[in-house]
């Protein structure tokens, strides 16, 4: 059995919608497996529901009809708290962060409020062409 | 892995549709075409069978309220059943549990539909 607080890290970089989802949700089952956690382990389950709006945000958003950069995405497992990196070239989403959970009829723009409830810290930056995604929960 | 989405009818008429993987922002549109052939011949009584899926993020959740939107506009009616840990979590979160009461089993929700 591994220590809960042993390090973990795991790079990748990805260009497709359903490549890099495939890629994010395999990097957490990893995560999963290396801390000996169980598939319903709640707070693991809740980071991965934030990674999935931020990765989904990022694959859509992120990548505009001709590029060429792909996603660059690192996650890291230390002391008992989860990092995970995005990075993209798509447009600045600044604008977006401070959006409230839309009314129950509404059918889109929850993903940010979602993410953002989910973790201890949803950090954004844009760094010249390019948008730094940091999301952060202990687990 | 993208979003396969099974149809068939109850004994009672009513139509269970059964997606199975990640209802996410790649597996969405698959639910949304599932939804609008179910509709095509009238009122529609379905349940959405969600056994099968494993993950769902706000872009799926956005295609079943679309479906909910679709259905009552046709007089018609939606129940959600079986939904996995995290789907509750994050349909909790959203508060949609109070737009979408959901059922233990596919069975349970077919129950009066």
């Amino acid at each position: 059995m591994r220590s809960k607080h042993e390090a973990f890290e795991f790079h990748a970089t990805f260009s497709q919608l359903d490549e890099g989802l495939d890629v994010l949700h395999r990097s957490l089952e990893r995560l999963r497996q290396a801390t000996g956690r169980p598939s319903d382990d709640r707070p693991l389950l809740l980071f991965e529901t934030a990674l999935g709006e931020i990765g989904g945000n990022v694959l859509t958003h992120g990548r505009p009809s001709g590029t060429v950069r792909p996603v660059e995405y690192a996650l890291r497992f230390e002391g008992g708290v989860v990092e995970a990196s995005l990075t993209d070239s798509g447009a600045a989403v600044h604008e977006h962060l401070g959006r409230d959970m839309p009314a129950a009829e509404h059918e889109s723009g929850r993903g940010l409020a979602i993410a953002r409830s989910l973790l201890d810290e949803l950090g954004y930056e844009r760094d010249g062409e390019v948008n730094r995604w940091r999301l952060v929960k202990r687990l | 892995m993208s979003l396969d989405v099974q149809t068939h009818q109850a004994d009672n008429g009513a139509t269970v549709v059964a997606p199975t993987g990640r209802l996410d922002v790649a597996g969405a549109p698959a639910l949304k075409d599932a939804i609008s052939e179910a509709v095509k011949t009238g009122p529609a009584r379905i349940v959405l069978d969600m056994e099968g899926v494993s993950f769902v993020d706000s872009t799926g959740l956005g295609s079943v309220i679309s479906a909910l939107k679709q259905i009552r506009n046709g007089q018609g009616e939606l129940r959600l059943a079986a939904p996995n840990q995290q789907v509750r979590v994050v349909l909790e979160l959203t508060t949609l549990d109070r737009v979408f009461p959901y059922y233990a089993t596919v069975e349970e929700a077919l129950t009066g539909l």
